[in-house]
């Protein structure tokens, strides 16, 4: 009986010190290992590795040489067991093409909002006709972004592994040629720990 | 010493969390009106005194139950809320320590009170399922990425369980291989009532009606294979892997078709329409109550069990299309539930015997104390005997809003 009062004493005081929590500002590149989920760190991983591929790849480099190509992005399919926003992914990866200054996009997901505003400006009587932004003025996309995101997931007692892989592909939509491809993986192994709370 | 108890005790209570909702009250008396709410036909939206449970010690479970009456009320936002909650805790636990601390917390509060102490954790068919119905609710709320997700996560789900049995099973082993010969179809009902009882070939169904909705037609073979491997017999399943192997010209089509006969194709202006039926809800768990006295020290030993019950039929109809259809039985989630129970026992009787033990304990030391302050009526021995006997209650907790067998039919419908 002693012993057992002795153990409840000794969990009620881990109880309690688990009880403080703190709240602190991190690095956002920090390398980030919660769990063995999709995270930050994968995603700047696979947007670095993608447009570091692409600006160095030399037909691509050719083709930005002289002016900049109008891309749009396709959605990236997720074909993993995790619901993980993929658009981030891509937001991402535009964003750093987009800054590097040899890249324009197109961005489809604001196509509905743009008719709307087109819409108001020439036919609601509210603005200035000389001032009205025409209808069929926009420059079509010479290139499509596309890409997919898979993963295997395998776990066996107390070790699990994850393998992410994503590809993405550059496609000229007049030719329906692919100009760039790559991949990016990567794996993780997660092992439960033996103590704990 | 009832201080000491008493301070024990309520150590355990701070450790384990507040919610003690089936240590004292029995779970399925909990979900019996919700239950008889949604066999009505509007059901409930109104479970706040439900889901207020879920931040407790058994939230899982209340997670489940709360997502799967959402759903059947048709709101399927909420219900994923609540199933996500109950997905989160099914990570929490496989993310736990071998040892940890809070367990072992909750363990010793099982061993002073009952079993009902340790947080629940669910079963392999229950989390199987839960993702399975997940995928239900992204898909009815428009988001079949979303859907295709969570069928994924069934999938790897499913291998893991699969993986358990196949040493033992050797129907499992055959399904792994992908062929359904003709001496299993033989060996019928008898192995693949084994097997059915073990694995769920609702949910390898569902998954793979998904996987052909996303145009993904030889994933939804190899789901539908593995569902025909559990339950042979029925003949839309049948049908739909004959149809799929011609679909995609797979080496199996001339030796499905011989089996089942050709493949009925839908013709340009048709539509296929697939219709599951869940019927009746799946059994309670009973408890079984032993008392006994050791050395005149009353003591009662519970443990929970399944009572026979009634078969359901194999078939359902569907009425009100022109011609009656006939559903066939899928799975029995029942003797899905009635093998988890199984698997769960030896572990259940270990805690038992530890409980009759330490509470036998209890009452000597309660009783020579107390003598020795008085000699009068043992009246602390009493109240020992009687918090024994009140505290010994079986686990009766388990996902009760299940239905009890899922049924399947389809019919082609000319498009108007």
């Amino acid at each position: 009986m002693k012993n057992l009062k002795l153990i409840f004493v000794l969990a009620a005081v881990m109880g309690l010190s688990a009880c403080q929590s703190k709240v602190e500002y991190g690095d956002a590149t920090e390398v980030e290992t919660v769990n063995e989920n999709f995270g930050s760190t994968d995603l700047q991983d696979i947007a670095a590795k993608m447009v570091d591929s692409m600006m160095t790849f030399p037909p691509v480099v050719v083709m930005t040489q002289t002016n900049r190509p109008i891309i749009f992005v396709d959605k990236i399919k997720n074909k993993t067991s995790e619901h993980i926003d993929t658009e981030s992914v891509t937001d991402t990866i535009s964003n750093k093409l987009l800054r590097s200054g040899k890249f324009r996009f197109i961005d489809m997901t604001k196509v509905d909002a743009v008719r709307k505003q087109l819409d108001y400006q020439n036919n609601a009587g509210m603005v200035d006709p000389t001032t009205a932004i025409k209808f069929g003025r926009q420059i079509g996309a010479q290139y499509m972004l596309y890409g997919n995101l898979s993963s295997i997931v395998k776990q066996d007692g107390s070790t699990k592994d994850v393998y992410y892989k994503m590809t993405m592909r550059l496609m000229d939509l007049e030719t329906g040629l692919i100009e760039w491809s790559d991949e990016k993986e990567i794996r993780k192994v997660k092992s439960k720990s033996f103590l704990g709370l | 010493m009832l201080k000491t108890l008493g301070l024990s005790l309520l150590f355990m209570a701070s450790l384990s969390g507040c919610a003690y909702n089936s240590v004292f009250v029995n779970y399925p008396s909990q979900i019996a009106p919700y239950k008889q709410q949604l066999a009505s036909n509007s059901p409930t939206t109104n479970i706040t005194a439900l889901a207020d449970n879920i931040s407790g010690n058994d939230g899982l479970l209340y997670a489940q139950e709360s997502g799967r009456i959402m759903q059947v009320a048709g709101d399927f936002e909420q219900s994923k809320t609540y199933y996500q909650q109950a997905i989160v805790a099914y990570q929490a636990f496989d993310d736990k320590a071998t040892i940890s601390a809070s367990q072992l917390g909750a363990g010793a509060s099982s061993i002073l009170l009952n079993d009902n102490a340790i947080p629940y954790r669910g079963s392999g068919y229950e989390r199987i399922m839960l993702h399975q119905y997940q995928a239900l609710n992204y898909l009815f709320s428009g988001d079949a990425q979303g859907a295709l997700v969570e069928v994924r996560r069934s999938n790897e789900l499913q291998s893991m369980e699969q993986a358990r049995y196949q040493q033992s099973q050797e129907s499992v082993q055959a399904m792994a291989n992908g062929t359904i010969d003709a001496q299993m179809a033989q060996l019928g009902q008898a192995a693949g009532s084994v097997t059915s009882s073990f694995l769920n070939a609702y949910s390898y169904y569902i998954t793979g009606l998904l996987h052909e909705l996303a145009n993904e037609p030889n994933d939804a073979f190899i789901d539908y294979r593995k569902a025909a491997q559990i339950t042979p017999d029925n003949r839309y399943l049948q049908q739909d892997l004959v149809r799929l192997a011609k679909q995609l010209a797979m080496p199996q089509y001339d030796e499905f078709a011989k089996r089942w006969g050709d493949a009925v194709l839908p013709t340009a202006d048709q539509g296929q329409v697939v219709f599951i039926v869940e019927r009746s809800f799946v059994p309670e768990k009973q408890s079984i109550t032993v008392p006994f006295s050791i050395n005149g020290n009353w003591q009662t030993a519970s443990l929970a069990t399944y009572q026979r019950q009634m078969p359901l039929a194999e078939q359902s109809q569907i009425g009100g299309l022109g011609q009656t259809l006939y559903a066939d039985s899928i799975a029995h989630i029942d003797a899905l539930a009635i093998n988890a129970l199984k698997e769960d026992l030896p572990a259940a009787l270990i805690r038992q015997a530890a409980r009759i033990y330490a509470k036998y304990e209890l009452n000597q030391s309660v009783q020579s104390s107390s003598r020795r302050a008085s000699n009068q009526v043992d009246a602390a021995a009493m109240v020992m005997q009687i918090f024994n006997v009140i505290s010994e209650q079986a686990d009766r907790r388990s996902w009760l809003t299940l239905p009890r067998q899922a049924t399947n039919s389809q019919t082609v419908y000319r498009r108007r």
